[in-house]
């Protein structure tokens, strides 16, 4: 499928993720595979989901990656950077090079220049008159997003917001709490990554991996997952077990 | 000053209940309400009124822990906010005995919304109005932020050895607040959880008490915790 026209590959993405709205599906889950479509079709190197709390402070959804650097960029966008900026306008932007910004966002500049990227860009997530939060992108080259880069981040990004959003009808109130709800739910499934770690000895990157591996074996939510590793005692010895076995599956 | 910024303010410096209760004063003047109330359900640990505005507020929310129904109840067990916009409309059901009751005491609507502790529905900010009617705009959105902040009174009380339940009037609500909501806390909490065999809750307060006790922020803590550079002890 990477050979194929990018037209092609949109489209596949598009209906696998429409696909997997009109099944029962886990918010984060489906997040972080949007986040990893936004590389393959996007040309950048990593993408994450920063989502509005209700301070209208940017939190990471989900990204790309678990590394810490790049965890580092998408939440130095709770004070600065394109993310912020698209929050507040509601605009999309795309910064060539990110060097050209180090006047006017000092911190994130510097940040994202030093961790490899050369271009950074930013989407807005809206839905019944507000903008939810932004889908980040960034990119090894210089360059801005084309107009037709553009459509198909929004279209990612719509979708992102679909999917928040669920069945709810969007009003301000119902948005407000599904936002809180969200970001609740993201707090538990980073709890887990980090108990996994510890009880697996494994980074976090494959601590999330194996999770959401679990899930969708087990056509669970991940979660539901990630709740039962944190807060439910008895059920946690069987279920590590089996994450333990997928770790390091037996010759 | 925006209604966040206020909410901020009227929490810096203080903690737990005084904390708490500055945070309902302010929601009163700032929302418009005639009483605000702040309550938990927490495994049974801490159930009832934490803070509230006035005399009467606390008599109001503690009367749905007598009747055994009511906002804070129901928000923690559906994890969303309860909004009663007219107690009188004969055709509302939420509460047959606390509905009546506080009709009683001349409260016409009630809003609640959920307080959420390291990913925990541990309880709710009740809001009381005379007059009925819905929670629009800047005090629909002030109403939720106001939640979001309960969450730092909320673990004050929740901090068993009350390290950093005495006042510190260098508190900073909005630095505190900012560096709970970052990744590598809740990672870092998830694997106090596997290490200390607590509930996550209890393993943010113990974070957030050592970072109290050696004067650092939450994050960093949070890092040498993840990095192994540091290791918490079991009680």
């Amino acid at each position: 499928m990477t050979n194929a026209p990018r037209e092609t590959r949109v489209l596949d993405a598009v209906v696998s993720l429409v696909d997997s709205l009109l099944d029962d599906f886990d918010v984060v889950d489906l997040l972080t595979e949007l986040t990893k479509r936004c590389t393959d079709l996007l040309d950048v190197a990593a993408a994450g989901f920063l989502l509005a709390d209700p301070l209208q402070q940017l939190r990471l959804l989900a990204a790309t990656s678990e590394r810490a650097r790049e965890l580092e960029l998408f939440q130095l966008q709770a004070d600065e950077g394109p993310c912020v900026e698209c929050y507040v306008t509601g605009r999309p932007v795309s910064i060539a090079d990110v060097r050209a910004e180090t006047d006017r966002w000092p911190q994130f500049a510097s940040a994202a220049y030093e961790a490899g990227f050369a271009s950074v860009h930013a989407l807005p997530m809206r839905a019944a008159g507000l903008v939810l939060g932004a889908l980040g992108l960034f990119g090894n080259r210089t360059g801005a997003l084309t107009d037709a880069d553009l459509l198909v981040g929004q279209t990612l990004t719509h979708i992102a917001c679909v999917a928040i959003l669920q069945e709810l009808p969007p009003k301000p109130a119902t948005v407000l709490s599904r936002l809180r709800a969200t970001l609740a739910n993201r707090v538990t499934v980073e709890q887990a990554k980090g108990f996994l770690c510890e009880r697996l000895d494994v980074p976090v990157e494959e601590a999330f991996a194996l999770m959401r591996t679990y899930a969708h074996h087990n056509r669970e939510h991940l979660t539901d997952v990630a709740r039962r590793l944190v807060t439910e005692r008895q059920g946690r010895p069987t279920l590590l077990a089996v994450l333990t076995e997928l770790a390091a599956p037996p010759e | 000053m925006a209604i966040r910024e206020q909410l901020f303010v009227a929490l810096d410096g203080h903690r737990g209940v005084a904390a708490a209760d500055r945070l309902c004063e302010a929601c009163v003047v700032l929302l418009d309400m005639d009483a605000v109330a702040i309550s938990l359900i927490f495994d049974g640990v801490a159930t009832g009124t934490l803070g509230s505005s006035d005399g009467p507020a606390r008599m109001y929310d503690e009367l749905q822990f007598t009747l055994g129904e009511g906002p804070c109840l129901d928000c923690v067990t559906q994890r969303a906010p309860v909004f009663v916009v007219d107690l009188a409309d004969p055709d509302d059901r939420h509460w047959p005995a606390f509905g009546p009751a506080l009709l009683a005491h001349h409260i016409g609507c009630v809003y609640a919304i959920p307080v959420v502790v390291a990913g925990e529905y541990v309880g709710a900010l009740d809001l009381f109005r005379r007059k009925p009617g819905h929670l629009d705009g800047e005090y629909l959105s002030g109403a939720f932020i106001a939640a979001e902040l309960a969450a730092l009174p909320v673990l004050d009380l929740l901090d068993a050895d009350l390290q950093a339940a005495a006042a510190e009037p260098n508190s900073n609500a909005w630095a505190e607040f900012n560096a709970l909501c970052r990744s590598e806390v809740s990672q870092a909490t998830g694997m106090l959880v596997a290490q200390l065999e607590v509930e996550p809750t209890e393993a943010l307060i113990r974070l957030r008490a050592h970072a109290y006790a050696t004067g650092r922020t939450a994050t960093d803590v949070a890092r040498d915790i993840l990095a192994r550079r540091l290791k918490l002890d079991a009680d």
